[in-house]
C-alpha cells in the first residue's frame, strides 16, 4: 500500500477539478464583495466561466489521458504523435492506486467524461437561474459532486466507494435544497438528506459486514482487505463451504450493498424520494442528480457486482428452468427491475407536473437499464454502459430544456407547455427529440440502447423480463405522447417565443445531435465500451 | 438488352429513392416559414423525383435475371451498420417491392398536389408528411430486419402528429389510439426480433430465409412476428384503431396511411413472418385464415351501415385488407400473387377515395354525413366520375385494378380453404351494396344544400391528383401483367420455400 510518484499524474483530472473548485470559492472573495444586483450578476458570471473553464479542461484531459484520441486519425497521422499528446497520454495510463482503492480503467476514464460532460451542461444550463447571495458555493458544490462520483466509479475498495458516495451526495443534499426560500426546494433538500443519510447507513452496514468476512476468512496477508477483490476471494471461499455461516453473511453483505445503492439510484422499493426531490431542486440540478449522480451509482454497482461477486454460484441466473434459477443476484436485479419499471410508468401516467413525470420516467428508465444487469457477458455490459450514457445525454437534453422553458414561463406543468411549438418550433424540436428517445423511438439513441438490452438480457436467458420491458415500453409511449400533445396540439396563449441564450442552445442543439449520432452510428462507442468491460472481467 | 444493363452502375438507386425526400424535408425544416409556396413545391419536386427514380428501378429490374445471394434482389447495396450484433444497411427490390415502392411514390406524387390547400403549420405538416414517406420507402426496401424496423417506426410516429395537428373529428383520440395499437404491434414485433436474433446470429433476413429455424421455435415465434405485422394492416381484432385513424387523418394522410402505410403491415407479415418462417406460417395460418374472415365480411357489413362518408371508405379498407391476409394465410402461389396485387389496386383506389372524400367533397361541403350531402354530381361532376372509377374497382369490376386481385385472390384461396373462400365471396355483393349506396346518397339525387351551389370549383391539383390516380387504376385494370409478371417472381422463392418445407 505505497503511493508513487507516477500515481499523481493518474489524477490529474481530480487534482485539476478540486483546484478549480477551490479557485472558484477563492476567486469569489477576491472579486467584488458586495451584494448588490450587479456585483451578484458579476460574481455569477465569473463563478460559471471558471467552472466551465475547469470542466473544459479536465474533460480533454480525460480524453488524451485516457487514450480516446488515438481513435482520431487522419491519413496515416495519429493525433498523440505530438509528444505533448503522447507525454499526458502515458502518464495516465490504466492501473490501480494506493493498493486498488483508486482503479484507472477505461470504465474510470467513461465515468470521468459523463460526470464532466454532464455538470458541464449543468453548469451552462445555471445560465438564467435566479442569483443567490454566494453564486460561488453552487459551483463549487457542482465540482465537489462530481469529483465524488468520479470516486464512486473510480474506487476499487469498500471506504473508497463510501468516501465517493458521501462527496457527491452532501454537495447535492445542498444544491437541491438551494433556493431556502422556496419551500419545495427546501423540502427535496431535507427529503434527499434523511433518505441519503439512510441510505449511507445501510450502506455502511453492508460494508461492513463484507470486511468482517474478508477479515474471517484471513485473506488480509497480501491484499487490503476493503478491496473489491479481497471480497471477490472471501465471498467465493464462503461459497465453496456451504455449510460455513460465512455464506450467509456474503448474501447479506451483498443484499445491504444493493439496497444502499438502490436508494442512490432510486429504483423501486427505494424510490419514493425521487419524484419530490426532482420537482424540487432547481431544474438544472434535477438534471445532474437525474443523470450523472444516477450513472455514478450504475458504475458503482456494475463494479461491485463483476468484481466482487461474479462467482456463478452467487449469481444464479434469471432464466426460468435453468437447475440456478433464482438462486442469485441476477434474478434479485430481474425483479428489481421489473417492479421498478411497471412503478415508474404507471406511476408517471396521472401526472400533471412535466418535471415530476419525467422523475418518474427516470425511475423506469433505471429499470430498463437493469436489465443489462441480469448476466455479465460481454453485451449486458456494453450494452449497460451504452444505455447510461444515452440516457444521460437524453435526459440532460429534456431537463434542460425544461428548465430554459421554465426560466421564461415560471413553470413546468404541462399547461407551461401548451402551444411550444407554436411559440419555439427549435426548442420543441430538440425537446421532441429527447422525449421519443426516452420512449425508445428509432433512429434515436433511446432506441438502439434499448433493443441492445432487450438482446442482452434475452440472451442471459430472462426471456420472460424482456416481454415483461417490450409490454412496458408501449405503456410509456402514452405518457411521453402527453409531451408531443401539449407542445403541438394544445393551442398557445401567447405567440411570444422562448427567450434562450446562446450557450444553451449551442449546447443543447449539440447533445440532440449526440442523441441522433449514438441511435444511428452505435458502433462509434462499441469498442470503447467493449474495452472497458473487458478489463474490468466480464465474460 | 434490358434496362438494367444500360442504367450507369456505382448509383444507389434505392437509398436514393428515399433519401431524396429526405433531403426536401431537411430543406423545408430550415426554411423561413412564410416560404408556403416553396415549401409546397419543393415537395412537389423531392416526390416526383422519388417517384420517377421508383418507376425507373421498376422499368430497370430484369424479372429473369439471378440477384443477390440466390434471390431475385437486384439493386442491392450493403454496408456494415453494427457488425457486433449483425445489423447491416441492406436494401434490395424484387417483384414484391418495386410495385410497392412504385404504389408509394404515386401516393405520395398525388398527396403533395392534394395537400396544397394545407395553410395551417404548413412547414412542420410537408417536413413529416415527407419523413412518413421515407420510412414507407425503406421498409419497402430494407433487408434486414431492424433496418425495416427502424423504417416501420420511422413511418408510425409521423402520423401522430399529422393527425393530432391537422386533422378532424376526435383527433387527439384518434391520433393516440393508433399510435398505441401501432407500437403494440411493434413491441410483439421486437420480441420476435430479438428471438430471431439470438437463435439466427444476424438480422439479415436474406441470410435468415437460407437457414431453417427449428419447428418449435417456428411455433412460438411466428406468431408475434405476424401479429406485429397484421396490426398495422389491420386485422381483426387489432383493426379498430384503423377506421377511427382514417377519418381523423388530414386527406393526404389518409391517402398515404390507407393507401400504402396497411400495406406495410402485409407486406411486413409475407417478408418477415411467411418467409422466414414457413413452418410456423402452416401451423397458425389456417386459424388467421377464419380470423380474417372477420375482417373481410363483418368489415364490409359495417360499412354498410356508417352514416359518416368517411369510416365507409375506413371499413371498405379493412374489408379489403381483410382479403389481402386472407391470402397470405392461404399460403399458395396464386393466393400470394393476388396479395400482392391487392396491395398495389388497394393502395392506388383507395387513395383515389380518400383524395374525393376528404379534399373534394368535405373541404368544400364540411361535412361529411351522408345524409346531409347529396346531389354532388350537379356541383362537381369531375369527382363523380373519379368516386365511380374507384367504386368499381372496389368491388372487382372487370377492366380495373381491383378484378385482377380480387380474382386472383379467390381463385388461389378456393384451391386451400373452399368453405373459407365461399364465405369470404359474400364480400363481394356486399361491398358493391355499399360504394353504390353511398355514391348514390352522395351524388345522386337533388342538391340537398342550395349552398352546394357556390362550391368553389376544384382546383388544378386536384383534378390533376384524381386523373393520375384513376388512370393508374384503369391501366394496371387492363394490363395487369405490367405488374404481374414482377409479382410472380417475387412471390414464386416464397412459395416454393412454403412447398420445400412443408410436413416437417
Amino acid at each position: 500500500m505505497n503511493f508513487q510518484i507516477a500515481d499523481f499524474t493518474r489524477l490529474i483530472p481530480e487534482f485539476l477539478i478540486l483546484a478549480i473548485a477551490a479557485l472558484v470559492l477563492l476567486g469569489d472573495v477576491l472579486t467584488r464583495w458586495s451584494k448588490g444586483k450587479e456585483a451578484l450578476a458579476e460574481r455569477t458570471g465569473e463563478a460559471i466561466a471558471m467552472t466551465l473553464m475547469g470542466l473544459g479542461l479536465a474533460f480533454v484531459m480525460v480524453l488524451i489521458q485516457g487514450g480516446f484520441f488515438n481513435w482520431v486519425q487522419i491519413g496515416d497521422w495519429k493525433f498523440y504523435n505530438f509528444s505533448i499528446f503522447q507525454n499526458l497520454r502515458t502518464s495516465g495510463l490504466d492501473g490501480s492506486i494506493l493498493g486498488g482503492a483508486f482503479v484507472v480503467d477505461p470504465l474510470t476514464h467513461i465515468g470521468r467524461l459523463i460526470f464532466i460532460g454532464a455538470a458541464f451542461v449543468t453548469v451552462v444550463l445555471t445560465g438564467k437561474a435566479k442569483p443567490s447571495n454566494n453564486p460561488a458555493e453552487f459551483y463549487a458544490l457542482i465540482l465537489f459532486a462530481t469529483l465524488g462520483m468520479i470516486f464512486m466509479t473510480a474506487g476499487g475498495e469498500l471506504i473508497m466507494i463510501y468516501l465517493g458516495v458521501e462527496l457527491t451526495s452532501i454537495p447535492l443534499y445542498v444544491l437541491a435544497g438551494y433556493f431556502r426560500r422556496d419551500p419545495v426546494s427546501s423540502e427535496a433538500g431535507a427529503k434527499y438528506y434523511i433518505f441519503g443519510a439512510l441510505s449511507s447507513a445501510i450502506l455502511l452496514f453492508g460494508m461492513s459486514l463484507l470486511l468482517g468476512l474478508t477479515l474471517m476468512n484471513g485473506q488480509t496477508m497480501n491484499a487490503t482487505p476493503t478491496s473489491l477483490s479481497s471480497v471477490k476471494t472471501a465471498v467465493e471461499l464462503a461459497f465453496a463451504n456451504p455449510e460455513g455461516p460465512s455464506q450467509g453473511v456474503a448474501i447479506l453483505g451483498l443484499l445491504f450493498i444493493l439496497a444502499g445503492m438502490a436508494y442512490k439510484v432510486a429504483i423501486v422499493p427505494f424510490h419514493a424520494w425521487s419524484p419530490d426531490v426532482y420537482q424540487g431542486a432547481p431544474t438544472s440540478m434535477t438534471a445532474f442528480i437525474s443523470t450523472a449522480s444516477k450513472t455514478a451509482g450504475f458504475f458503482l454497482i456494475y463494479r461491485v457486482l463483476v468484481t466482487g461477486f461474479d462467482a456463478p454460484s452467487i449469481m444464479g441466473t434469471a432464466a426460468i428452468g435453468a437447475p440456478t434459477s433464482f438462486g442469485g443476484w441476477t434474478s434479485l436485479v430481474a425483479i428489481l427491475a421489473s417492479v421498478t419499471m411497471l412503478v415508474g410508468n404507471l406511476a408517471a401516467l396521472p401526472q400533471t407536473n412535466a418535471k415530476r413525470m419525467l422523475a418518474y420516467s427516470s425511475i423506469a428508465q433505471a429499470g430498463f437499464l437493469m436489465l443489462g444487469l441480469v448476466g455479465t457477458q460481454r453485451d449486458s455490459s456494453v450494452s449497460l454502459l451504452m444505455y447510461l450514457i444515452a440516457y444521460t445525454v437524453t435526459n440532460l437534453v429534456a431537463f434542460g430544456i425544461l428548465a430554459l422553458v421554465e426560466d421564461n414561463v415560471g413553470g413546468t406543468d404541462f399547461s407551461n407547455l401548451n402551444g411550444l411549438g407554436r411559440r419555439s418550433p427549435g426548442l420543441t424540436l430538440l425537446l421532441t427529440v429527447a422525449i421519443l428517445s426516452l420512449a425508445g423511438i428509432p433512429p434515436l439513441s433511446g432506441f438502439f440502447v434499448k433493443f441492445y438490452v432487450f438482446i442482452a438480457a434475452w440472451q442471459e436467458g430472462a426471456k420472460w423480463l424482456v416481454i415483461f420491458a417490450v409490454s412496458n415500453t408501449v405503456i410509456s409511449l402514452y405518457y411521453y405522447l402527453r409531451f408531443l400533445k401539449a407542445m403541438y396540439f394544445a393551442p398557445a396563449e401567447t405567440e411570444e417565443p422562448i427567450k434562450v441564450g446562446f450557450g444553451p442552445g449551442i449546447v443543447m442543439t449539440a447533445l440532440t445531435l449526440l442523441i441522433f449520432g449514438l441511435g444511428i452510428v452505435p458502433t462509434w462507442l462499441y469498442g470503447v465500451l467493449e474495452q472497458a468491460t473487458i478489463r474490468i472481467g466480464a465474460r | 438488352m434490358h434496362l438494367i444493363e444500360s442504367l450507369p452502375t456505382g448509383i444507389p438507386y434505392l437509398s436514393l429513392i428515399w433519401l431524396v425526400p429526405l433531403l426536401g424535408a431537411l430543406v423545408i425544416m430550415f426554411l423561413p416559414k412564410e416560404q408556403k409556396q416553396a415549401m409546397r413545391i419543393i415537395s412537389a419536386v423531392v416526390a416526383t423525383i422519388s417517384f420517377g427514380l421508383g418507376l425507373l428501378v421498376f422499368f430497370a429490374y430484369d424479372p429473369n435475371a439471378a440477384g443477390y445471394m440466390g434471390t431475385k434482389m437486384q439493386f442491392v447495396e450493403k454496408l456494415d451498420w453494427v457488425p457486433q450484433l449483425g445489423m447491416s444497411y441492406l436494401v434490395g427490390a424484387d417483384g414484391i417491392s418495386l410495385p410497392l415502392i412504385v404504389l408509394n411514390g404515386l401516393v405520395i406524387f398525388t398527396g403533395t398536389f392534394i395537400s396544397w390547400n394545407i395553410e395551417d403549420r404548413v412547414k412542420e405538416y410537408f417536413v413529416l408528411l415527407l419523413l412518413l414517406v421515407v420510412g414507407v420507402y425503406g421498409v419497402f426496401m430494407a433487408l434486414d430486419l431492424f433496418l425495416m424496423f427502424v423504417f416501420y417506426e420511422l413511418a408510425v410516429l409521423p402520423m401522430y402528429l399529422l393527425i393530432g395537428i391537422w386533422g378532424s373529428t376526435r383527433k387527439e383520440y384518434g391520433a393516440m389510439k393508433l399510435t398505441i395499437y401501432l407500437m403494440v404491434g411493434s413491441a410483439a414485433l421486437m420480441i420476435g426480433m430479438v428471438a430471431i436474433y439470438v437463435v439466427g446470429g444476424t438480422f439479415n433476413m436474406v441470410e435468415l430465409s437460407q437457414r431453417v429455424f427449428s419447428l418449435e421455435f417456428q411455433k412460438i415465434f411466428f406468431l408475434p412476428v405476424f401479429v406485429g405485422f397484421a396490426v398495422l394492416a389491420g386485422m381483426f381484432p387489432f383493426h379498430t384503431w384503423s377506421p377511427t385513424g382514417h377519418v381523423a387523418a388530414p386527406t393526404a394522410v389518409s391517402m398515404l396511411h390507407a393507401g400504402v402505410l396497411m400495406k406495410l403491415g402485409a407486406y411486413g407479415a409475407l417478408r418477415a413472418a411467411l418467409w422466414l418462417m414457413p413452418n410456423g406460417a402452416q401451423f397458425w395460418l389456417p386459424g388467421i385464415a377464419v380470423m380474417t374472415l372477420m375482417n373481410v365480411v363483418y368489415g364490409a357489413s359495417i360499412a354498410m351501415v356508417q352514416k359518416d362518408f368517411k369510416y365507409v371508405i375506413g371499413y371498405s379498407s379493412v374489408s379489403h385488407m381483410g382479403l389481402v391476409m386472407l391470402a397470405l394465410a392461404s399460403m399458395n402461389e396464386t393466393a400470394l400473387n393476388g396479395a400482392v396485387m391487392q396491395m398495389f389496386a388497394h393502395g392506388v383506389m383507395t387513395a383515389l377515395f380518400f383524395a374525393v372524400v376528404g379534399r373534394m367533397v368535405y373541404e368544400r361541403t364540411h361535412t361529411r354525413q351522408l345524409p346531409e350531402l347529396g346531389g354532388l354530381m350537379k356541383v362537381m361532376p369531375f369527382a363523380f366520375v373519379v368516386f365511380i372509377i374507384a367504386s368499381l374497382s372496389s368491388m372487382g369490376m372487370p377492366g380495373t385494378a381491383g378484378f385482377m386481385a380480387e380474382f386472383t385472390i379467390f381463385t388461389g384461396v378456393m384451391n386451400q380453404y373452399p368453405l373459407v373462400a365461399i364465405v369470404a365471396a359474400l364480400s363481394i355483393p356486399i361491398t358493391a351494396a355499399y360504394v353504390l349506396r353511398v355514391g348514390y346518397m352522395a351524388f345522386m339525387g337533388e342538391v340537398k344544400d342550395p349552398h352546394y351551389h357556390d362550391l368553389p370549383p376544384l382546383t388544378w391539383q386536384e383534378k390533376f391528383s384524381g386523373t393520375v390516380l384513376a388512370i393508374v387504376v384503369i391501366g394496371v385494370g387492363l394490363f395487369p401483367s405490367i405488374i404481374m409478371d414482377y409479382i410472380a417472381t417475387g412471390v414464386q422463392p416464397i412459395a416454393q420455400r412454403m412447398i420445400d418445407l412443408a410436413g416437417r
